[in-house]
């Protein structure tokens, strides 16, 4: 007798339509053969499986079958639940695509509970580390495992760590960034908020390995609850004697405290960190010299992402020959994604490298949110690009992103459909970085103003011949002469459109017409009477009160209240309002 | 102030023993944000009431931002279930259902994680 009832998880992969009537019909054949005391028939949510029809979860045996029809349900109540039996023809095997290294402890564990966290083994990485072993070793440990910054730039972190530990200096820091901006990207939020401590110690072996004993986190002050938990990770970790003076008793000091953040994008870039550190105004200043030699106060300062250090601690429990098996050739380990967008099951995906887009959109992501077709998805937020169904397949690595294009960035994916525009799309990241740039130099300050007003123009269907060129010459120029990486990669959203989506910003300037129905200025609802059946659902769904007419008369959009939503459109059943 | 290191397999030991019975809320700030904190004051408020021996904790995000709030519940006589989209009435079933009647809940099971 098993310790308790056999589940029977079922879902209708499509629509969910069918999840009721098809839990119904095999609730009453249980109870027809008079099974209930030992099966319990349950309603999922969601299996993780998409668009296979009637899908069936058996525990604990693990069996999946999928493409389930009524026809079936007696074979498998009497072949697999009552023999444990599998039926071929119906099994499916989920591949398990996710792979969660970072996001080990989320969700998981109490993140204001340092028991928990060292119940998972946390700490002990420190421990051995200053028990066994010297700063070469961690350094070549990291080495081997091939991890590269996951703050988007993907420069390989061993050798931040190594340069900083080779500078001498009286005193050195530790950063970790946690001033994450981009458009949609959370992971960082994630893990400060659900497992603080994996970055605290992932800061100490940094700090360790570089010969730094002092560490700083800056976080972004839009982040209360992340800065809440890893303030009371750190007290914890004073408390239990992690951090402090001749920690485990090896005579290794380190000291760790918070920097907010004022909410200022370009203070992400690591000299313009740095500023805003110190106190004064966050504008980045032209490197070499790099922070790991002149930095903080002007001594050597390691910056590291969140992601990249809460890496650290399993990278060096595991060792780094394990974290090199995980990834491809270039790019190792796992990288997390934040997917959002225009996609059914937005959040937090974390995969191996080299998973391709199209798996994690559609496999893991489950494919579009509605009927309407894939357009494309963004990656790298402001700094990165848009990458179309064509060049769906594409692993993901630092290398093959950049080839497109796009960036890895930090990890903002976002899905778009048919309804997205692509050049609103580059306008409002431009307009993002236009509003973000400090002004310090001037291909960022007047090239991104400059950009954004051509932008505006072909969206209000002004644009002239030989736009395209000026976008081109400016984006370059921004490239090249920019100070920092805010001002080189402010283009990107608008070369990568343009290099994929090029016939779209032609239909703006050429015919003045939006094929997404997005930029307003391009199209007016309107209602053709011919096709009306005067039911009025426009008038009730109209938010602005810009339909008048009745029953009997008829109905009409003013245009010069309608503020184009499209609420009409899209709730006229006859196809009686046209754009 | 500094104090010395405490024993790590200590804190390990105490802390991996058999917890009794649990449940888990997705407290991070999308969870809250989609009503984490209501389904854990009433999860707390449910259980006084009827004097269970429960464990309710909160935990980060485990990634599933669609499926916000996320409650996972380990009692005895039943799986490990994720539970996904709780609003407190649901929480107050997963009380009655789940952690009394050791019987799964309907429409909002998003995993079952383990015996």
């Amino acid at each position: 007798m098993p310790r308790f009832k056999k589940i029977i998880l079922i879902k209708d992969t499509d629509t969910d339509a069918k999840t009721k009537s098809f839990y119904d019909f095999f609730l009453a054949k249980i109870r027809e053969k008079k099974l209930e005391e030992q099966f319990q028939v349950v309603r999922a949510a969601d299996l993780n499986i998409y668009n296979k029809g009637i899908a069936l979860k058996i525990f604990p045996d693990d069996i999946i079958y999928v493409q389930v029809s009524e026809a079936d349900v007696d074979d498998i109540i009497e072949k697999t639940l009552k023999k444990g039996v599998r039926i071929d023809a119906l099994a499916f095997l989920l591949p398990q695509k996710q792979m969660r290294i970072v996001l080990r402890n989320c969700g998981v564990i109490d993140p204001e509970d340092i028991d928990d966290y060292i119940a998972q083994d946390g700490y002990q990485a420190l421990k051995n580390i200053l028990e066994n072993q010297t700063p070469e070793q961690v350094i070549a440990q990291m080495k081997i495992s091939g991890l590269r910054g996951r703050g988007g730039g993907g420069f390989p972190t061993w050798l931040k760590w190594d340069l900083t530990r080779k500078v001498s200096a009286d005193q050195k820091f530790v950063i970790c960034n946690g001033d994450e901006g981009d458009p949609g990207a959370y992971m960082d939020r994630s893990v400060l908020e659900g497992d603080p401590h994996s970055v605290v110690e992932g800061m100490m072996i940094a700090g360790f390995a570089a010969g730094a004993n002092k560490g700083l986190f800056y976080i972004r002050a839009e982040y209360p609850l992340a800065i809440k938990r890893i303030q009371r990770a750190i007290d914890q970790a004073y408390e239990y004697g992690f951090l402090g003076e001749n920690i485990f008793g090896k005579g290794f000091n380190f000291n760790v405290e918070i920097r907010l953040g004022a909410g200022a994008f370009v203070c992400g870039e690591e000299t313009a960190l740095i500023a805003s550190i110190e106190g004064r105004r966050g504008y980045p200043r032209p490197r070499p010299p790099y922070p790991s030699v002149k930095g903080l106060w002007d001594k050597p300062t390691m910056i590291n992402n969140v992601e990249t250090l809460a890496n650290v601690p399993i990278i060096m429990l595991k060792g780094g020959a394990w974290y090199a098996s995980i990834g491809t050739e270039k790019s190792k380990g796992t990288k997390v994604f934040a997917l959002t967008g225009k996609v059914r099951n937005s959040g937090l995906v974390e995969v191996p490298m080299g998973t391709t887009l199209r798996e994690i959109v559609f496999d893991i992501g489950g494919g579009m949110l509605s009927n309407r077709k894939f357009k494309a998805v963004q990656t790298g937020g402001p700094s990165g690009g848009v990458i179309p169904e064509a060049h769906l397949d594409t692993p993901v690595e630092y290398e093959s992103l950049q080839l497109l294009g796009s960036i890895m960035g930090s990890g903002g994916m976002i899905v778009m459909d048919e309804a997205d525009c692509m050049v609103d799309i580059a306008k409002f990241y431009l307009g993002f970085c236009v509003d973000e740039s400090c002004g310090k130099c001037a291909p960022c300050r007047i090239g991104g103003y400059q950009l954004l007003n051509i932008l505006k123009k072909i969206s209000e269907g002004k644009g002239q011949a030989g736009d395209f060129d000026k976008l081109k010459r400016i984006a370059l120029g921004m490239k090249k002469a920019s100070l920092c990486g805010l001002g080189q990669t402010a283009c990107n959203p608008v070369l990568s459109t343009m290099n994929f989506f090029i016939d779209e910003y032609r239909a703006h300037v050429v015919d003045k017409k939006c094929p997404a129905h997005k930029c307003t200025g391009l199209f007016k609802y309107s209602i053709v009477q011919e096709k009306c059946k005067r039911c009025g659902m426009c008038f009730r769904n109209c938010p602005v009160g810009a339909i008048s007419g009745d029953k009997q008369k008829g109905y009409v959009i003013d245009p010069s209240k309608c503020i184009q939503c499209g609420r009409c459109f899209e709730v006229c059943k006859f196809g009686a309002v046209t754009r | 102030m500094t104090k010395p290191t405490k024993d790590l397999n200590q804190i390990k030991r105490d802390a991996q023993k058999d917890k009794g019975d649990w449940i888990k809320v997705g407290m991070s700030t999308c969870g809250i944000a989609a009503g984490a904190e209501e389904v854990y004051n009433a999860l707390i408020e449910e259980r006084d009431k009827r004097n269970l021996d429960l464990k309710i904790q909160k935990c980060g995000c485990a990634g599933m931002c669609f499926a916000e709030p996320l409650v996972e519940v380990n009692v005895k006589g039943a799986q490990r279930v994720l539970y996904g989209q709780v609003d407190v009435p649901t929480a107050i079933k997963i009380i009655d259902k789940h952690v009394t009647g050791k019987m799964l809940l309907n429409d909002h099971v998003f995993e079952i994680r383990e015996e």
